[in-house]
Formats: C-alpha cells, sequence, structure tokens
C-alpha cells in the first residue's frame, strides 16, 4: 500500500460527503449521533499530560466529561483535572474575559504547567469572547504558552474538533521548541492517543529496530516533546481521519514525509515498522526491522495457534471509528475471523478504500448509527461476536450479543504483535465465557426450547 | 482458560514490567524541568493549610466540579415516561456526552437524539434542525412522545421551543396530537438536578394541559389515583423497586411520576427495545385527581412541587432522599399522613430487623470521621444516617449550590440537622465548592472515610482515605445501583457498605497481632 498524499485536502478527511463550502459532513438532526468539535479538540490534545486544560464555558462541558478517556499517562496527571471556568448567566451577559484570565492566572500559579490549552465552548464563541486575545496576554505576561482551541461544539462533528486541535498545534507549538542535541530524531507518532497503554507497546517495538520516537502527537505526551515534532524525519499518521490535515501540513512546510498506518494486526506493523525505515532512508534500519518484523511475526505465529484454532470461521461486526475499521479487520483477519458488517460513518474516503481492499464483497457496510441498525446487521448475518465501543456495549449485552470494546475505554491493548495476541484471548473470552450458554437457554421450567439457539 | 499457552496481563500489570518502567524513566527529559526536590516541595505545599487558604480564596476557576448540567437531568426525566425519545436540542456533542455518561453509571444503552446545531443554526437559529430533528427522530425510534430539552447554544440564541414545536406541526411533521413535551435547560444555569425538575414539570404540564381534565384532588381515590410518588433525579434503580414495596406494604393505590427503572434495569432477553417501562403517559392527567403527592427529593423537585401544589391543588409532601431509620420513619409517617392509612406491620419488623443490624455494627461505626460529597436531598439523608449511627459527618461539599437553587435553604437545614446531635458538631457544610476544595479539606483536616461518587476518587487516594461510593455518577463499579439505599433495607445496604469498608481497612492495615477472626 503506498502512502497516501494526493486529492484535495477536505474530502481526504471527511469522505464523500464532504460538502464544498464545508470540511467535515454536517450531522444529520433527530439522531443518536456522536460527540461534537470541543469534544474532538479535547480528545486531541489531553493526552498531552503535563498541560493543564481549561475549558471556557457552563460548567458542565467539563463537568460530564473530566477525566473519562482511558489515555494513560507514564507520569504526570494534570491533564486528568477538570478545570472550567463556570460561566454562569450574569457571565453570558456580561462577559467571561475576566474570569478567565483570572483562571489561567491561577492555574499558572498553583500547578506550574509547561502551557495550558485553553478551549472555547458553544457559549463562548457565540457571546463572542476574544480567547485568542486573552491567552496571548496571559501568555505574554506569565511567559508559558497559553494555547486557545477554537473548536466549540456546534462548528461539527468530533472529527472537525480533531483537525482544529491539529491547527492549534501547527500554530502555537510545534516549530516553538528544539531539542536537546543529544536526543536521536526519528518518528513522530500522530494520532495515537495511549488508550489503554498501546503506544508504549508500539515505542518498546521502535526502540527495538532503533527507530526513536521524536514526538508524540499525542498519547502520553509532554508539551515540550511536541514543540520540536519539526525536527523529525518521518511523520507516522496512526489515526488518518483526525489528523492527516496536521502530516500534510508539517510536510508542506517543514518537507516531512509521511504515511499512513496501523499496528493492529502483524501485517499491519511489520508494515508501519517498514515504512518508517525507508522513509529514513536507512539501510542498516530496514535490515533491522526485517529481522524484528520476522522473528516477531513467527513467534506470533506459534503463539497464536490455540487461538486460531478456536477462532477459525467466527463472524464479527465491526462498529468503531476511522482507521480502526479497515486495520482492526486486518487483524480480524489474521486470526481467521471473518467482518460480516463493518461501521463506515467516521471512515474517509480512503478508509473506505481500505476496508474494501479486505473484506469480501458480502460484507455489510453501516453507514450511520442507531443501534437498531447495528443489530440488524449482527442478526442477518449470524455474526458471533460484536466489535464496537462504549455507548453500544450494553445494547450488545441486551441482545446477549458476545461483545469487545474496541474504543476509548478499552483496559486492553492492543497494537503490536503482542497487542494481536491479546485481542485473540480476548475474543476467545468473550466468545467462549459460560455466561452466554447461560444467556441463551430458556429456564429449565420452559420447556420445548431447544437448550443452544 | 487453562489451555493458555502464555500470560498475558493486561496494563494493571503489564505496564509495571521493568521493561515499560524504564522506558518511562527515559522519557522524563521531556518533561517541565523540575527536580525531584522540587516536586516533592510542590507537593507538600498543595497539602499545606496555607494553600488550603488560597484555595478556599479561589474564585475564578473551578477545579474538578462535581455536578453535571440541566439536559443530563432533563434526559433522566424524560425516560421515566413510557415509550418517551429524549430530544436535546442544541449542538450534537452534549447528548454524546450525556449518553455516555448516564449509560456509564447505570451501565445500560442510554437513548437520546440531538438536532445537531452547526454554525447555521447559529446564525439564522435553530428552527428547522428542530424540525427536521423531530421528524428524522420520530421515523427512526418511533416514540409515542418526545421530550425537547434545550443546550447552553439555543439557549444563547434564543430559541423559541414552543413555536418552533408549533411549526413542526403546522408543517405538517408531526401530527398535532402527537405529543412534544419541553423545557428549557441551558447548562449555565442550575445543574443536572435542576434540569430533572424542569423536565419533570415540563411533561406533567404538557400532559396534563393538552388532556383538558379539570385537577379534582381526591376524586382519584376511587379510581386508582390516591397517591403521587416523585423519586427525582435517582440514580438508584434499586430504589424504584424499595418504594414499590412500601407503598404495597400499605396497600395504597398510587403512581410513580417518573420512573426511569425500567429503561436502566431492563432485561437482557435477546432482543434489545429502546424504551422499557416508565410512567404510563395517560396516568398523568389522572394524577392530579390524587389525594396528594410525596416527593422524595425535595430540593431536587421544587418546581415542580410548587407546580403540583399551584395547578393541581393538591397537598404536597416534600423530603430529602429517605436514608435510614429516621428518615425513613418519616418516609412512611408521610404515606400515612397522605393516605390515612395506618403503618404496615411488615415494614415496622423490617424496621426491627435493621435496627438490631444497626446495633450489631455500631461499634465499629462509632466515632468514625466521615467527609461527605453529593446532591443536596442526597446530603440531608447521608448526613441523618450518619448522625443516627455515630458516625460524625466533617466536611460536607455539595457542587450543586447555586444561587439560584436556594443553597441558603440547604445549607441552613444541613446545619440545623448537624445541630441536633452533638456528632455533628464539627462539620462544615461547603456549598458551590469543587473536589480540590474536598482535597485540601481531606489532607488538613483528615477523616476515616470519604462517601461521595466516583469523581471523588482521586481526592480521596491523594488523601490515603477508602471512598465508599454512594451517588451519581458511580463509573467504577458495578452494579451499586442495582441496591436500594432508601428505606429500612436501604438502611441495611448502606449499613452493611459502609461497615465492611471499616472491616477491610481494619484487616488491611492492621499489625499482625490484631488479625482477628470474630469481628
Amino acid at each position: 500500500m503506498d502512502p497516501v498524499r494526493k486529492v484535495d485536502f477536505d474530502s481526504e478527511a471527511c469522505g464523500s460527503q464532504a460538502p464544498k463550502s464545508k470540511p467535515c459532513p454536517r450531522p444529520k438532526p433527530g439522531e443518536a449521533a456522536g460527540g461534537c468539535s470541543f469534544d474532538g479538540a479535547q480528545i486531541t490534545l489531553l493526552p498531552i499530560m503535563d498541560a493543564a486544560h481549561l475549558v471556557h464555558g457552563p460548567i458542565a462541558c467539563a463537568g460530564n466529561s473530566w477525566e473519562s478517556r482511558g489515555t494513560l499517562s507514564s507520569g504526570p496527571s494534570l491533564s486528568q483535572y477538570g478545570f472550567a471556568t463556570d460561566l454562569n448567566d450574569s457571565d453570558i451577559i456580561f462577559g467571561g474575559e475576566k474570569k478567565l484570565k483570572e483562571s489561567i492566572d491561577y492555574i499558572a500559579g498553583r500547578f506550574a504547567p509547561p502551557a495550558i490549552f485553553v478551549y472555547s465552548t458553544c457559549v463562548t464563541a457565540l457571546i463572542g469572547e476574544d480567547m485568542d486575545a486573552v491567552c496571548k496576554e496571559a501568555g505574554d505576561r506569565l511567559g508559558i504558552p497559553v494555547v486557545p482551541v477554537n473548536s466549540p461544539g456546534f462548528v461539527g462533528s468530533k472529527n472537525l474538533g480533531n483537525r482544529l486541535a491539529g491547527d492549534a498545534l501547527l500554530q502555537y507549538v510545534i516549530g516553538t521548541g528544539d531539542p536537546e542535541p543529544e536526543i536521536p530524531l526519528g518518528v513522530n507518532l500522530i494520532g495515537e492517543y495511549n488508550i489503554a497503554g498501546e503506544m508504549w507497546d508500539i515505542e518498546k517495538l521502535m526502540n527495538s529496530a532503533g527507530i526513536s520516537v521524536t514526538s508524540r502527537i499525542t498519547g502520553d505526551a509532554r508539551y515540550k516533546e511536541i514543540t520540536w515534532a519539526h525536527h523529525a524525519k518521518v511523520n507516522m499518521v496512526v489515526c488518518s481521519r483526525a489528523l492527516l490535515g496536521l502530516a500534510r501540513e508539517m510536510e508542506a512546510k517543514y518537507g516531512i514525509p509521511f504515511f499512513e498506518g496501523s499496528f493492529y494486526g502483524a501485517k499491519e506493523t511489520t508494515y508501519s515498522l517498514r515504512q518508517m525505515a525507508y522513509l529514513m532512508n536507512d539501510r542498516e534500519m530496514e535490515r533491522r526491522v526485517d529481522r524484528l518484523t520476522e522473528r516477531e511475526e513467527s513467534r506470533l505465529a506459534q503463539d497464536l495457534r490455540p487461538y486460531r484454532k478456536m477462532l477459525k470461521g467466527k463472524k464479527a461486526v465491526l462498529y468503531t471509528g476511522g482507521v480502526k475499521s479497515w486495520s482492526v479487520i486486518s487483524a480480524l483477519k489474521e486470526l481467521g475471523v471473518q467482518v460480516v458488517g463493518v461501521g463506515t460513518n467516521k471512515s474517509t474516503e480512503d478508509d473506505v478504500r481500505r476496508i474494501a481492499d479486505r473484506v469480501g464483497d458480502d460484507t455489510e457496510y453501516i453507514p450511520e448509527g442507531g443501534a437498531s441498525r447495528i443489530l440488524k446487521t449482527v442478526r442477518e448475518r449470524k455474526a458471533d461476536i460484536m466489535i464496537a465501543g462504549g455507548r453500544n456495549m450494553y445494547v450488545a449485552m441486551k441482545e446477549q450479543i458476545p461483545f469487545i470494546d474496541i474504543n476509548q475505554e478499552r483496559h486492553k491493548a492492543y497494537a503490536g504483535y503482542e497487542g494481536l495476541l491479546r485481542l485473540a484471548k480476548e475474543l476467545t473470552y468473550s466468545l467462549a465465557n459460560p455466561v452466554w450458554r447461560l444467556a441463551a437457554s430458556p429456564a429449565p421450567w420452559d420447556k420445548g426450547v431447544p437448550y443452544d439457539r | 482458560m487453562s489451555k493458555d499457552r502464555l500470560e498475558i496481563p493486561d496494563y494493571n500489570s503489564l505496564f509495571s514490567e521493568h521493561r515499560f518502567v524504564e522506558q518511562r524513566l527515559n522519557k522524563q527529559q521531556f518533561e517541565a524541568p523540575c527536580s525531584e526536590q522540587e516536586t516533592a516541595e510542590a507537593l507538600a505545599y498543595s497539602q499545606s493549610a496555607e494553600y488550603m487558604e488560597k484555595n478556599f480564596n479561589r474564585k475564578a476557576v473551578v477545579i474538578n466540579p462535581h455536578k453535571a448540567c440541566q439536559p443530563l437531568g432533563s434526559i433522566m426525566a424524560a425516560l421515566g415516561f413510557e415509550k418517551t425519545l429524549p430530544f436535546v436540542h442544541g449542538s450534537q456533542g452534549c447528548n454524546s456526552y450525556f449518553r455516555s455518561h448516564l449509560s456509564r453509571h447505570f451501565k445500560e444503552p442510554t437513548p437520546a437524539v440531538s438536532s445537531s446545531m452547526t454554525e447555521d443554526a447559529a446564525v439564522f437559529g435553530g428552527m428547522s434542525n428542530l424540525i427536521d430533528g423531530l421528524e428524522n427522530s420520530i421515523a427512526l425510534y418511533k416514540p409515542e412522545m418526545v421530550a425537547v430539552c434545550t443546550t447552553c447554544m439555543a439557549e444563547v440564541i434564543g430559541d423559541d421551543l414552543s413555536s418552533f414545536i408549533g411549526n413542526a406541526r403546522n408543517k405538517g411533521v408531526i401530527s398535532g396530537d402527537f405529543p412534544v413535551a419541553f423545557c428549557n435547560t441551558p447548562s449555565f444555569v442550575g445543574s443536572h438536578i435542576s434540569g430533572y425538575d424542569a423536565m419533570m414539570k415540563g411533561i406533567l404540564s404538557y400532559l396534563y394541559e393538552r388532556s383538558g381534565l379539570e385537577a379534582a384532588p381526591g376524586s382519584g381515590e376511587e379510581t386508582g389515583e390516591k397517591l403521587n410518588v416523585m423519586l427525582g433525579f435517582e440514580p438508584y434503580t434499586g430504589n424504584f423497586a424499595e418504594i414499590s414495596k412500601i407503598l404495597q406494604a400499605f396497600d395504597t393505590k398510587y403512581t410513580l411520576l417518573g420512573d426511569h427503572s425500567g429503561n436502566y434495569d431492563s432485561p437482557a432477553t435477546g432482543e434489545y427495545e429502546y424504551y422499557y417501562g416508565g410512567t404510563r403517559l395517560a396516568d398523568v392527567p389522572l394524577a392530579a385527581n390524587a389525594l396528594g403527592t410525596l416527593s422524595l427529593q425535595k430540593y431536587t423537585l421544587k418546581k415542580t412541587q410548587d407546580y403540583i401544589t399551584g395547578t393541581w391543588k393538591q397537598q404536597v409532601t416534600a423530603l430529602s432522599t429517605p436514608l435510614g431509620i429516621t428518615g425513613t420513619d418519616k418516609l412512611l409517617e408521610a404515606i400515612s399522613g397522605l393516605t390515612g392509612l395506618p403503618l404496615p406491620a411488615s415494614l415496622l419488623e423490617e424496621r426491627g430487623r435493621v435496627v438490631d443490624a444497626l446495633t450489631d455494627s455500631h461499634p465499629y461505626l462509632h466515632g468514625k470521621r466521615v467527609a461527605l460529597v453529593g446532591d443536596p436531598d442526597l446530603l440531608i439523608g447521608l448526613i441523618g444516617f450518619c448522625l443516627e449511627v455515630g458516625m460524625e459527618p466533617v466536611h460536607i461539599v455539595c457542587s450543586n449550590g447555586d444561587v439560584e437553587f436556594d443553597n441558603v435553604k440547604f445549607k441552613e437545614e444541613a446545619e440545623a440537622l448537624l445541630a441536633t446531635s452533638p456528632y455533628g458538631s464539627e462539620a462544615a457544610v461547603y456549598v458551590g465548592n469543587d473536589l480540590w476544595h474536598m482535597r485540601s479539606l481531606l489532607l488538613n483536616d483528615p477523616v476515616d472515610l470519604a462517601i461521595g461518587s466516583s469523581h471523588l476518587k482521586f481526592a480521596a487516594k491523594d488523601a490515603s482515605v477508602p471512598l465508599i461510593r454512594v451517588g451519581f455518577p458511580i463509573f467504577d463499579r458495578h452494579h451499586m445501583h442495582r441496591y436500594p439505599i432508601l428505606g429500612y433495607q436501604g438502611a441495611l445496604n448502606l449499613l452493611s457498605l459502609i461497615v465492611n469498608t471499616v472491616l477491610d481497612e481494619l484487616d488491611r492495615n492492621n499489625s499482625g497481632f490484631n488479625y482477628d477472626l470474630v469481628r
């Protein structure tokens, strides 16, 4: 698969639905839709663990969301704090800029973070707060970067918010620092958020092949390391829908080549590592990667044997966002699991193309949400398991469908070779748990119904 | 699975392995250049009395809030009614937060839709979003009623729900008789509990007015509308079953106004439906004929109570969450007072058994210093429970104390209740404060136990205080909400939860010579 770098920016990031004037498709009123741009922006930047993240708006944008992402930190925990300016109705009328300034001052004074990210919300955008000016003034005065993130909820979808966060990084962060001379330069990981510690597995693999990570954008990141991201030799876009634009801009501005890749499944992992070495233009590194990937793949093949036996021929419906829609298909195929339905609502055109490359003709595409739509596919295709995120998990439980969580709340790391092994184990556990037998069988006094469905 | 060839640890143990620890240590070069000594000093300072004072002088920023916003409560209220689809008019992210938030607490799906307003709506108003949204959602999810609430965005631009819904009817998008209840719930005012109240009042008044019935208090006694009972923003599905058990013991006729226990405690039958249980829509106008209304969250349900006394001309008895023996006694007296029925023998026997349990456990609870976090009605209940078993509430934090929400009254009531007992003499009630304030309190004036939602776990951990999870939200423990905490049975559940935490701590922290078998 070639690195993707063509066609125009908008349709690239948003798929064929992209309207001419808008960067991402609009959500449809009256559906149980996903997150907003504020959500998306926060998700992208929250993994910068040592920074403070201040929500400028009424209490609930923070109150409903603080500390609810499973993005792990190896050290600082400031990112886990819920900071909010808590605007009330009189602030709406008279403006909340003073409160914002005082909040920034308080956070800087008490927590001494390397940077403060300030998020606009629907309310502050509508009442016309001049957040950029307040942030600039505070940053100059306090001597730390105070980064405005202009991504109020109403501008659009979560994906658009991811991109706006990327814009904020480009505008205010990347290019503002230089690494210490002893830090080796290598690859930026873009759109990898260290959910359940996946980034640590990836980093370990990269290090084994002698590839160093320059900046993590943003899984378990430190503010400082992102300031020198422009010194990297290669950008890898791990989640394409979110931050492809960032990689494109960095290519244009700093000449850093990029590719889109994934770490779900052995094949994708091997491809990604090879691609890094290739773009680094380092023969010795390529040889090291080849040795590493051969060794890991053969060890994995050995370890997977008992699981493959159990998983062979099982059918799955996959309902997840962005890059996982296609990359997890590869992982499942390697385990012998057939994907009979796949969600495409958050996938780019290229993601959909990649899905098509990986599944058979009889796989159903699920373009939009709603529990009933997913369930219909599970039933009609006689799927054995549903692989989706937290909001759909309890629906699966109601329908007695074995389930594994693949999104932000999961507590298992599925990336890399070891990750595939863990995925195999989780699939097996979920499918084989005796509770399904119990759930599907009638009570003993209900005669006439076969024990197994 | 014994056939495992490999031990595959999850992240709790995996990333504690040496190779990952080393990798993380290597990363420290990227962190803000602070020496270990500076870090330790900053941490110590944050735990000092000097900082606590600074922390309490903080005016501008909220750190770790303990409240959600109005529409979240509205969704819960809407799900208390039969086949009702909660509809959030505003930008879509809010709705997605609400669904996650509620689902993470109840471990159940939350059906709710959004009108997904965007920039165009900000400029031109959200009418077309609302109309399209009603059309789409009714077609997709086939509700029998839609309950619309607003977000900040719709409120700031001043969308008029009533006229928009009227226009939707005029356009023929929804039929003239299809019920669409609504309320205004900006999140820059109030919190999840005032949102619950707004939607409850919205639904009751809407269904009552469109029925054309005239309230005749007491006339429903013969037809089955003797007593109305409202539980309010109720994070415990178990409480619905418990209150029903109590009412049935009285052998009174009653209507639960707002019962979301069906939606949040439905069986796994192999087929998911969008709507489970809930108050029947037809029962709402008839509820205006009841003898009286019993409200179990008087602060939460303030507007609804006013509506029922004002428009339905009914007697309303409003209690805070009836926890413990004293709280439940008040509940029984209230039911008896409203219905004129005698106290059932079965409940009195149950009371005796629970009193017995309390006497069994009291040595382990006496003098335990406790920190409490929660919504006003829950806090009143918990304070009462603590006082009756000899626990000493010390720090009481209520984030939910907006000026518009009668905080003075809640604070006054809490303080008056604390003043009734010597065990309340050390307590201080903080209204409108957050969990970062609570952290200072826990560190500067240590307690034995903290009681509150999952959000309190960070401060509790900093202060090494065991946390007993009560209230909303509880994200990190399973099935707590299935056990009632109200009524005598609820008192027993609370007691077991608390005393067994105390005993667990005894075992965990004992030095060896007192590792007793019998306690």
